[in-house]
């Protein structure tokens, strides 16, 4: 296949997208009639929010870039506007090549249809030739290790076999663009491997890769060079390794670590509100309720940002309506930014003695007295249940995150464990 | 971004407007025993119910009845349930919208493509009707597929105006629903216009569902090509509604996907 090499393979000019806060998901009309009404008589402007904004990009082709930033920040935003799913407000975009958004994967196949028939959807989605589907179905079944399921309809599938299928089915139609959004955090790890491997392929071959990730030793890795976002403006654009410097001064500065649409930090404007209502992430029958997680480092000062060996305190502020006497369990674990849990403790073991009574209301405090984690991306919950472990009061479920930032390490991982080294003769 | 015009644009993803035609045909009878052959049985059983409570209890001095009714209805229920089930069309593909970029014309289309697979088996099932009633086949019978046309532009047209509607407010789906209602028994689908007092006629003269009923009944019914002043205005009505719609679905289309939850 001829390239043309010259030309970026996008190119965004002084890119802007609003929101406005106030469009109604759904609008009856009666309200409508109240709204239009009062607009006619305040004439008040909506309130406007800028998601993105004076984007300046050019990505040559063959590169691998990288974007960085808190939650909210508008990586993903970035994506689909790159996508051409949402329409710039300011701005232009130009793309040369075609686009494979794997942005979440498998939300275009219909539940309803079979694995086989999804293959066929998803590759009309991109505009691959029904003949060259046909040709590649063979290898997109092999490569998703599916076989036995393809003819079952998808909404039968695993959430890891609906991500396996979906991202086989778009590997396989050698895009020119790929554009990925955090993908490698689901599936099992011998498949993440496999599509990593496959989509490092494609840069071989010239294709342009798109990457926003958490992971920013991935993106030192793998990236030439990244883009910083803080609240929807470039924070910095340049060598991968500098952005992420940029980032992590950022970090120190308290930035950058918004409360986004997925996991809260608990810097900054969150600090004093309640905790976030009922989600996905959060369940149980609120007699014992959580009302906000912070996390504060020696001095008892706020902090969303630790080094490795640090003093690390997450305080849970909870409320008890439990008669006085009966005690919850309180539980706290760490994730990785993957959502893989690496510790879960709670007051079971090495809690506060039994006879002391709980007050109605109050701080938990979870202490790390020196930190073991490395540089990463951390997700927090906590918890209250019962003394059974069986009934939930209050769960809150990675709604919490925290970095750590790195410090002088020699070592590799996400966590040190007590290990030694020893030498022995024959 | 750069676009090609919308029609090239559909015609680039046609494989896409195929699979999900396909797909809408596939699915709603996968569970099914009867399968496919409940599109036959519904209508059949409709103008079994209607003709029975028409022809038996209220009596329509008009003869053929049967024919009658069915040429009216087939016309009726090709816009009826075109529109009433294409309102819906993007909001419930709003999965795609979000996370994916399609051309959102895609999605009314393949809609009234389905429908339109339906409608066409009603047409054959309406000529096997007239066979076994031994009604004659004349020339003029090759109009229908004139008239299918027709009908197809028009709810097409009609459609994506409802889709639009709908996804900024949700109560149109209930709207158009009661309008239909409404209509039905406004257009002379049971009963012939002659039975009308005059001092309502004009009421029907501005109904344009009675121009595309009359595009269906003049060939199967009477056996004779429409007056061409009767064909001129179902054909403008139908090229007007379709490009309005047209025109009104493409100026709101990348915007859709603010509106959706």
């Amino acid at each position: 296949m001829e390239k043309d090499i010259s030309g970026p393979a996008i190119r965004l000019s002084s890119l802007g997208l609003r929101f406005f806060l106030n469009v109604e998901k759904e609008i009856d009309l009666r309200r409508e009639g109240i709204r239009v009404f009062r607009a006619l008589m305040t004439r008040t402007r909506k309130s406007e929010f800028w998601a993105l904004r004076d984007i300046d990009l050019e990505i040559p082709k063959g590169e691998i870039f990288g974007i960085i930033g808190g939650n909210g920040a508008g990586k993903s935003t970035l994506l689909k506007l790159i996508a051409g799913i949402f329409p710039p407000t300011r701005g232009t975009i130009a793309v040369d090549g075609t686009i494979a958004p794997l942005i979440e994967l498998g939300a275009a196949f219909n539940p309803d249809l079979t694995g086989a028939e999804n293959i066929f959807l998803t590759g009309s989605i991109y505009r691959i030739p029904r003949r060259v589907i046909k040709e590649n179905f063979e290898r997109i079944v092999e490569f998703s290790g599916l076989r036995r399921f393809i003819d079952t309809p998808v909404k039968n599938y695993s959430s890891g076999m609906f991500i396996r299928l979906a991202f086989s089915t778009i590997i396989f139609f050698r895009p020119e663009i790929v554009l990925i959004d955090e993908v490698f955090s689901v599936g099992d790890e011998v498949f993440q491997q496999k599509s990593f491997e496959k989509i490092l392929s494609f840069q071989e071959r010239g294709a342009t890769i798109v990457l926003v990730s958490h992971d920013l030793n991935l993106i030192g890795r793998i990236c030439r060079r990244a883009l910083v976002l803080s609240r929807g403006r470039t924070a910095f654009l340049g060598p991968a390794e500098e952005a992420i410097d940029r980032y992590h001064e950022l970090l120190r500065r308290g930035e950058g670590l918004d409360a986004g649409n997925g996991a809260r930090s608990t810097a900054g404007a969150d600090e004093s509100g309640p905790a976030p209502l009922a989600d996905s992430r959060r369940w149980g029958n609120r007699r014992v309720e959580i009302r906000r997680v912070s996390f504060v480092d020696r001095d008892g000062h706020p902090a969303a940002a630790f080094a490795p060996g640090d003093y690390f305190e997450a305080r849970i502020h909870y409320i008890s309506k439990l008669p006085s006497g009966e005690r919850p369990i309180f539980g706290a674990a760490i994730h990785t930014a993957y959502k893989m849990l690496i510790y879960g403790p709670n007051t079971l073991e090495g809690g506060p003695p039994e006879d002391r009574i709980l007050p109605a209301s109050g701080i938990v405090r979870f202490i790390i007295p020196a930190l073991p984690l490395f540089r990463g991306d951390y997700l927090f919950s906590a918890s209250a249940y019962d003394p059974s472990l069986s009934q939930a009061y209050d769960h809150h479920d990675m709604m919490y995150q925290f970095r750590v930032l790195d410090g002088p390490t020699r070592e590799f991982g996400c966590v040190r464990i007590q290990s030694r080294w020893d030498f022995e003769g024959d | 971004m750069k676009r090609a015009s919308p029609i090239r644009e559909l015609f680039d993803y046609r494989d896409f407007l195929l699979n999900l035609t396909v797909a809408e045909l596939k699915l709603r009878y996968r569970d099914s025993l009867l399968g496919f052959l409940w599109t036959v049985l519904n209508p059949l059983f409709y103008l079994l119910i209607l003709s029975a409570v028409f022809s038996l209890i209220i009596r329509f001095q008009v003869p053929d009845y049967p024919i009658f009714l069915f040429s009216g209805l087939v016309s009726w229920l090709m816009i009826q349930q075109t529109v009433t089930i294409a309102t819906a069309s993007v909001v419930n593909n709003q999965a795609f919208l979000r996370k994916v970029y399609v051309p959102k014309l895609a999605f009314p289309v393949s809609n009234v493509l389905a429908r339109y697979t339906d409608h066409l088996i009603l047409v054959l099932i309406l000529l096997v009707f007239l066979a076994v009633r031994g009604a004659p086949f004349t020339w003029s019978l090759a109009f229908l597929p004139v008239a299918v046309a027709m009908h197809f532009f028009f709810s097409l047209g009609l459609s994506l105006l409802c889709a639009v509607a709908y996804i900024k407010i949700r109560d149109t789906q209930h709207v158009v629903a009661i309008v239909f209602q409404a209509l039905f028994y406004a257009t002379p689908v049971l009963y012939p216009l002659s039975l009308v007092p005059d001092r309502y006629r004009a009421l029907f003269r501005w109904n344009p569902f009675s121009y595309f009923v009359e595009m269906l009944r003049y060939p199967v019914y009477e056996g004779r090509f429409p007056p061409g002043r009767l064909v001129l205005t179902a054909a403008g009505l139908s090229l007007a509604v379709f490009v309005l719609g047209l025109w009104t679905f493409l100026r709101k289309d990348k915007y859709f996907v603010f509106h959706l939850s």
